[in-house]
């Protein structure tokens, strides 16, 4: 682990996020409450690899019990799969307001057995989210309070009551790593701004600004700041495909892109109105590789690896409405991670709210 | 000895006891819980395998003390591209409840479905006192399948309301004071950059106290309007004040903690400031690349000089 730069100690969590995992069974964790990112050696300790499927009924009771919690009570952010032991961890928040907690939970996917990661003697590394505000940047933390909150100052004759809080944040909605790089996709709570960061791990102290803008053309004519929800490596790591807050799946290149570059995405697919892209990933089968997109509004989308690439940029927003997908029966699913070659973890809820875990063959999709 | 949550009556299977140990406690066994007992949660004790007793852990009692301050847009008309919505709370609130609890209606009290965009993240402030939400931008931007088939989140010539129900949980878990809403006209959309060029500046008296007043063409965004204006004195020095947005958020004023000086002052425009329906200093939120007047503007600040009367 130290030649990632992960020392133990004690990892303190605001919040549980988006996981995903990078090298060496590092898990990444993003804290959007205390604006970081953890890079967390989770001693994951299942060996050998298995393709068997794995399914758990009323997933979100079964964490919820083992915390001492009523599923209503446990929000579960985020799911990932350990590519080697192929374990299932979910980043969660237990309870809510002050007394919620962000807890890393393990399910043994032998025998769905659930564990939390002790994260107060763990080997990590951090970074800060480099667009949190400046500490000696009052701009960025000074408002005026409308309540009787904040400090008195004297400004003449005037007294003026001033509050200084962080007020500024970046939401991380989706990390993966590849070839030595973290990309973090994020969404501000203030300005409609589009970065897609690019941060080199292990993390170093200097934070670097090696962010993308992103754009995305509709119609071949309007162009706007595109925020990407949730997004997956593709090509070797040398592109991504990238589902936005507006819906579209747009793929666009990153190798060779300077910092700051701004970077406009070429539009595969529209997912259709009032329906939101929620978790991406790309599986092969009988050779072919393809995407899988998990949605609000449908079930399950497939589309070809080949017809992506084969896809020139939407410019008509009717029809065609881009590649050729196929929608599988798979509905309520929002999250999908790979298990090996042979199944894809899909987190789903039923219709009355509970949470399942289900492994779908890949040759079924 | 196991401990156990209560599951929901609809869900049958083995779910796992609650994380802990079991001490001895003189004669007695003590089950200390590695994740504190919730209030409000029932917890089902067995002892080898059979059931022993249920315990309600009590919700403490929690006062209703907490409500909406303000929600901005604070104007009455607001463009048919609105893009962002802030609420502000009293107190830190508890995430999870703004899907159900926040809502655009209509002038009839129908929600408007699918106006606000829905986020798993919610997007708070650092100490979860003021939550962002905004409306579908798929179907605010122009071009895309959402905005063919659904057309804009609010209507032209409509009259909706913003309405934060009381069953939103503060941090304490208490529900709030009150439900609180605010109306707005649904106007015609707001497709220009933010231009500090048509700005009118009331400049200060020399030697007084008096506010700098900048007064907008157009209410800008609540939230950047507090961090993206500033004035350079001549020394090259940021102004210190008291700064208060008018009205609406049609204005702006900086109040200076000294009197002002002679010479030229600088307001600086961060060019990242938006106005409601996201189009900042920079670019049109959605700009039309066949228009000249849509370009983009060169990155920097904008500055505007005035000298205090």
């Amino acid at each position: 682990m130290s030649t990632y730069g992960l020392q133990a100690g004690s990892v303190e969590i605001m919040s549980a996020g988006p996981i995903t995992f990078g090298p060496a069974g590092i898990l990444f964790l993003a804290d959007n409450g205390a604006a970081k990112i953890f890079a967390v050696g989770v001693s994951d300790p299942g060996s050998g690899v298995g393709s068997d499927p794995f399914d758990l009924e009323n997933v979100d009771t079964a964490v919820a019990s083992f915390l001492g919690c009523e599923a209503p009570d446990l929000l579960i952010r985020d799911m990932a799969v350990d590519p080697t032991s192929h374990n299932v961890y979910l980043s969660v928040q237990r309870g809510r307001g002050e007394v919620g907690r962000a807890v890393l939970v393990r399910i043994d996917r032998r025998d769905g057995s659930i564990s939390d990661i002790p994260l107060d003697d763990v080997a990590f590394s951090e970074m800060t989210i480099a667009d949190a505000p400046a500490e000696n940047d009052e701009r960025l933390d000074t408002t005026l309070p409308i309540g009787p909150e904040g400090e008195e100052f004297q400004f003449g004759e005037r007294t003026i009551r001033l509050l200084r809080r962080p007020v500024r944040t970046s939401t991380v909605t989706d990390m993966a790593y590849t070839d030595g790089f973290l990309l973090v996709a994020g969404l501000s709570n203030e300005e409609f701004s589009s970065k897609l960061r690019r941060v080199p791990f292990p993390f170093r102290q200097e934070i670097d600004d090696n962010s993308l803008e992103i754009f995305h053309v509709s119609h071949g004519k309007w162009e706007t700041a595109a925020p990407i929800r949730t997004f997956v490596p593709y090509d070797g790591g040398r592109s991504i495909l990238a589902g936005y807050t507006c819906t579209p799946v747009v793929h666009f290149p990153l190798e060779g892109l300077a910092p700051g570059t701004k970077t406009v995405g070429r539009t595969v697919a529209e997912l259709g109105a009032a329906n939101q892209p929620l978790d991406m990933i790309t599986f092969a089968q009988n050779g072919e590789d393809h995407l899988l997109v998990a949605n609000s509004a449908h079930g399950l989308i497939k589309i070809a690896q080949r017809d992506i690439d084969a896809q020139a940029a939407l410019t008509e927003p009717k029809e065609p409405i881009g590649v050729p997908r196929e929608l599988t029966d798979h509905h309520g699913v929002i999250g999908l991670a790979n298990i090996g070659d042979d199944h894809v973890l899909a987190l789903h809820v039923d219709g009355d709210g509970h949470h399942h875990l289900s492994s779908l063959t890949t040759s079924s999709l | 000895m196991q401990v156990r949550p209560r599951p929901a009556e609809d869900v049958v299977g083995y779910f796992p006891p609650m994380a802990g140990r079991t001490v001895p406690d003189g004669c007695d066994l003590c089950f200390l819980p590695r994740f504190a007992f919730l209030g409000g949660t029932v917890y089902e004790v067995s002892m080898d395998g059979v059931a022993a007793v249920i315990l309600l852990r009590p919700d403490p009692p929690v006062r209703a003390t907490t409500e909406v301050l303000s929600i901005y847009p604070s104007a009455r008309d607001v463009p048919c591209n609105l893009l962002r919505v802030y609420i502000v709370f009293s107190e830190p609130m508890s995430e999870g409840y703004a899907a159900a609890h926040l809502q655009l209606l209509d002038e009839s009290g129908q929600t408007l479905q699918g106006a606000l965009l829905p986020n798993s993240y919610e997007l708070w402030d650092g100490d979860h006192r003021r939550l962002t939400a905004l409306l579908d931008p798929a179907r605010i931007k122009r071009g895309l399948v959402p905005h063919q088939q659904a057309g804009y989140p609010i209507r032209l010539g409509q009259l909706v309301r913003l309405a934060v129900g009381e069953g939103f949980r503060d941090a304490r878990g208490a529900p709030l004071r009150a439900g609180a809403e605010r109306r707005y006209d649904v106007g015609a959309d707001e497709r220009r950059r933010v231009d500090p060029a048509s700005w009118t500046l009331r400049a200060p008296r020399r030697d007084s106290f008096e506010p700098l007043e900048v007064i907008f063409d157009r209410p800008l965004d609540y939230a950047l309007l507090t961090r993206c204006l500033r004035v350079r004195g001549p020394n090259g020095h940021h102004v210190d004040g008291a700064v208060e947005l008018g009205p609406a958020e049609r204005s702006w004023r900086l109040a200076p903690s000294e009197p002002w000086c002679a010479g030229r002052h600088e307001l600086v425009i961060d060019d990242i400031l938006e106005d409601v329906a996201g189009n900042s200093v920079r670019r049109v939120f959605d700009r039309d690349q066949t228009r000249s007047s849509d370009a983009v503007r060169e990155k920097g600040p904008f500055m505007i000089g005035y000298l205090p009367r």
